[in-house]
This record gives structure tokens, C-alpha cells and sequence, in this order.
């Protein structure tokens, strides 16, 4: 199985190379991929740069341009496109239709790979995209559990990528609504969910308050922990209570389920957490090499969770739906 | 969007500067440490000037950063070879766009990439006021800048590894001696 790691920039390509990823995955510095965050991700010239170091060590590149294009301007994905695979990137990473032909066409030498964006999960869908862009692999929405990994896989003839740890999304792939309907912006086609613009964190009489484009989404005490206002992890007032109504604020992670994930079929465990720093990074990676190789070689299980808990979200874990132990 | 985190391992304190450290800079206040550091800066600008081109528009952003255990602030605008540093008064800080305040220790280790920013903002032993834009920009660009002191004073080769190792050995101590400190009160 190959081990796919986020890269936010050039530096936290190389700590991910170097702390044992297979493959890296990185965006360019514009709304055609969906981490586009100010300060975040790759020039031209670096990720030329980013690929001579990944291949000197081993590992792939991987380029997401994974945003739905604009309708009247859809030629910067497709000259994204065109610049990856000429700095020599590994792969594609799409979900818009037009990305999608464009590359098929006129790169057919390079892998695609459908983004997560797309919410692929049957095999139609994915056997549509395979009969009709030559996609070789399908990054799997975080919806099904490892049972239905396993009859999909059985049932197409492309690779499949699943996450195994970082950020949770309660929204479709590729479908949210919530960051529009507050901020105008939407991660589908801007590349950014909750933007950094439109976030505050105003210090009142009861508390701390985070919020985004003058919602509240969090109020906290003196001297607590504050986080990001993300809308679907907001606390809200609904019935009469205050509570996470969307989302609990919690980390994936299923390091313990890569057995599970082999045994399905799955081709490659994909990191989440382009926005995040270096030693993050490392840390993670080095820990689901460490587990990856113990699965792979027959060695000792590893306490993944015990070696990442200090790197979840609100210090929380979950299985997400690989178990769906809510049915 | 930037997560928050906790890390059982690490401690969570507000390293203060130690009290003899702290009664040294008010002398060094009225040193040129602005116009120091404005040309260290453009001396940086000069040789990596990817940093800047990261920053994109916020290279223009004023940037107040306020160490608390200090009895002044500085202001930067991180505008490449038009990088100005000014040491300013804590009250001149309400005209900057952004405002950083946290331990001068935890600040400095920020640059030099032993602490994780995001780690510092959301367990508050820094706060951040003003754009948040212009933060996660400044924050990017650090997390990838990987800066050592040499950087800073425009040197290269073994003086520059001389220097990285004393300075970062005289900033681990003082780390560790503020861990000390921390404890024992």
C-alpha cells in the first residue's frame, strides 16, 4: 500500500519525503486546488523543485487541482494542469469535468487520479470516470464503511485511496454549502472554507468570541483552549442547548484499521492536512509508516493512537464511518 | 483552515523572559535595534527572496509584534527590500494591522520553528488581533522559511553554522532556564 502525505509547501514536502511518504500531494497557489490559503502551497518553480527532491528520495508527486473550474474561466485549471504535468508531477488530482477531459486528452501519459471531490462512491460513478477520462485511481468519500470498501473494490477496476487520519468533513465532497451561505466563498470552487479574511476572535465580557463574517461560531473562557471558527464544527443554540450541531470537533484517524483497509482492497492511505505545519507533518507520517510497514512486513502492531493523540483535533479520534458504529 | 490542537507533551507555558534578562533590555531599548533589524531584514529579502514572494500582498501589512515580558513593541512591514523594522511603544501598537503578543521566548522560538504557531495561538500563550489573513500568511511563510539565525545576519558557511549553534544553543538554555523558573514559582 502507498502511504500519501499533504504537502502545504516546499518544506513540508521534504519533512513528508523524509519522514517516509510514498507519495506527496500539493496545490498551486491559486483557487484551482482546495486548500488555497494565503502563504500556502507551490509556485511553478517550486514544485519543479519539490519533484527533483521527492524523485531523488524515492517518492511521487502528486498535483491536486481539484476545485470546480468557473464557467467563463476555466482555462486556468486547464494551464495548471498543463504547468504540472510539465514540472514533472506524477499524477493529477481532479474532480471537475472539464480538468478531467482536458488532461485526458491532451496528457494521457500522466495518471489521473479523481479527487474526493467528485464523491464517487458506487461503481457506476467510478466506472464513469474510468470509461471516460481513464482515471487509474478514485480517492473514496469518507462515507462507506470498510465492508462496502470492500464489494466496491470488487467491483471496479481502478485503485482506491482512503483517508486515514486528519480533518472530517459532514458536508457531501465537493457539495458544501455552509462556508457560502456565510463568507461567498466556498471550498468546492475557492478553494477555501471558512476564509481567514472574513474570521475574528473579539475578546467580551463572557468570553472570547471566534467568529466568522460576524457569526459566532464559539465563545471561549478566560484561559481555554481557542480554535479555528469552522462552521460545521460550530457550537450553536438549537432547542433550548448550546451544541456541536453539525459536527463534533474530532480527528479521523484509522491507523488502527489498516488491515481492515488492505483486506478491502485499498490501494493507498491518504493523509489529510495540507494547511498544516511541518512538524505535524512529520509526526504523522512517521507514525503511519511506522504501522503501514508493521502491516505490510508482518511486524508488531503499533499504538498508533497512542502515538498520535497529542496530534487530534480537540484530542479526539474516531473511527468516522469506516465502523459507523452509530447504526 | 487551521485546526486546533492539544499536545499532552508539550508544556503550554508562557516562557518569561528571566528577571536579569529582563532588566537588561531596557538598556537595550535605546540601542538602534530598529534600524539592525530593518537592514537584517532587507539583507534576508536579498537572499531568499522566495520568503517575500510567499507573502505576496501582505508584504505590505504592518505587523506589530509586542513581546510581553518587554517593556517596548516593534513594528514590521516585511515589504522585501523595503522592510522597515521600528521599535515602537506598546500604546503605538493599536495602529497596525496585526497585532502579535506573547513571551518573547515563545516569539523567538516561533521563528526558528521549535514551537508550532498554531499550537502557541490556540492554547493562547500568544494572541493574535487584526487581519487573520495577513497571520496565516506570515505563518505559511515562516512554517516554510525554516530560518536560522544566519539568515538574519546575511551569513554563510562555517561562520554562519558557528553562529546558528550559539545562538540557538544560548536560546535553548534560556528555554530551559524560563522552564526553571516556571516550575520553581
Amino acid at each position: 500500500m502507498e502511504l500519501v502525505c499533504p504537502a502545504g509547501t516546499p518544506a513540508t514536502l521534504r519533512a513528508a519525503v523524509q519522514a517516509g511518504a510514498d507519495a506527496v500531494y500539493c496545490g498551486f497557489r491559486d483557487e484551482t486546488n482546495a486548500r488555497n490559503f494565503p502563504g500556502l502551497n507551490f509556485s511553478r518553480d517550486e514544485l519543479i523543485e519539490g519533484v527533483r527532491f521527492a524523485h531523488g528520495h524515492g517518492s511521487k508527486v502528486m498535483v491536486a487541482i481539484n476545485t470546480f473550474a468557473r464557467v467563463d474561466d476555466v482555462d486556468i485549471w486547464k494551464k495548471a494542469a498543463d504547468i504540472a504535468v510539465e514540472s514533472g508531477a506524477d499524477a493529477i488530482i481532479a474532480a471537475d469535468f472539464a480538468v478531467l477531459d482536458h488532461v485526458a486528452r491532451n496528457h494521457s501519459q500522466v495518471r489521473l487520479h479523481l479527487s474526493v471531490q467528485a464523491a464517487a462512491a458506487t461503481p457506476e460513478a467510478i466506472g464513469f470516470y474510468a470509461a471516460h477520462f481513464g482515471v487509474r485511481r478514485v480517492v473514496l468519500p469518507r462515507v462507506l464503511s470498510l465492508q462496502e470498501i470492500a464489494v466496491l473494490n470488487r467491483a471496479i477496476d481502478v485503485e482506491t485511496e482512503a483517508f486515514v487520519f486528519g480533518g472530517l468533513c459532514v458536508m457531501i465532497e465537493g457539495r458544501c454549502y455552509l462556508s457560502s451561505f456565510a463568507t461567498g466563498k466556498s471550498p468546492n470552487l475557492n478553494g477555501v472554507c471558512s476564509p481567514p479574511e472574513m474570521v475574528s476572535y473579539e475578546d467580551e465580557p463572557d468570553g472570547t468570541a471566534a467568529r466568522l463574517s460576524g457569526f459566532t461560531i464559539d465563545r471561549y473562557g478566560p484561559g481555554h483552549p481557542v480554535g479555528y471558527p469552522t462552521l460545521c464544527k460550530g457550537k450553536f443554540k438549537a432547542g433550548g442547548k448550546t451544541s456541536h450541531l453539525f459536527e463534533d470537533p474530532v480527528s479521523l484517524n484509522a491507523g488502527g484499521m489498516i488491515s481492515g483497509l488492505k483486506a478491502a482492497g485499498v490501494t493507498a492511505l491518504k493523509i489529510e492536512g495540507r494547511q498544516r505545519g511541518k512538524g505535524y507533518v512529520s509526526e504523522v507520517v512517521r507514525a503511519f509508516r511506522k504501522a503501514l510497514d508493521a502491516v505490510e512486513h508482518g511486524g508488531d502492531a503499533v499504538d498508533i493512537d497512542r502515538l498520535l493523540a497529542g496530534q487530534s483535533e480537540g484530542a479526539r479520534q474516531t473511527a468516522g464511518a469506516y465502523e459507523k458504529k452509530w447504526r | 483552515m487551521i485546526e486546533p490542537r492539544t499536545d499532552g507533551r508539550q508544556h503550554m507555558q508562557e516562557l518569561t523572559l528571566p528577571g536579569f534578562f529582563q532588566r537588561l533590555f531596557p538598556m537595550a531599548a535605546g540601542l538602534p535595534i530598529g534600524p539592525l533589524l530593518t537592514l537584517s531584514l532587507r539583507r534576508l529579502a536579498r537572499r531568499r527572496p522566495g520568503l517575500f514572494e510567499r507573502l505576496g500582498e501582505y508584504r505590505a501589512v504592518r505587523y506589530a509584534i509586542d513581546p510581553v515580558d518587554l517593556a517596548f513593541a516593534f513594528c514590521v512591514v516585511p515589504d522585501a527590500e523595503r522592510s522597515s523594522v521600528r521599535v515602537v511603544s506598546k500604546g503605538a501598537t493599536a495602529a497596525s494591522d496585526v497585532l502579535i503578543k506573547g513571551p518573547l521566548l515563545t516569539l523567538l522560538s516561533l521563528l526558528d520553528g521549535t514551537v508550532d504557531g498554531d499550537a502557541m495561538f490556540f492554547s493562547r500563550v500568544i494572541s493574535i488581533s487584526g487581519r487573520t489573513e495577513a497571520v496565516l500568511a506570515l505563518r505559511n511563510t515562516i512554517e516554510d522559511a525554516e530560518l536560522r539565525p544566519a539568515d538574519l545576519l546575511g551569513l554563510q558557511g562555517v561562520l554562519a553554522h558557528c553562529v546558528d549553534t550559539g545562538v540557538l544553543g544560548a536560546l535553548g538554555a534560556a528555554r530551559r532556564l524560563a522552564g526553571r523558573n516556571q516550575s520553581e514559582t
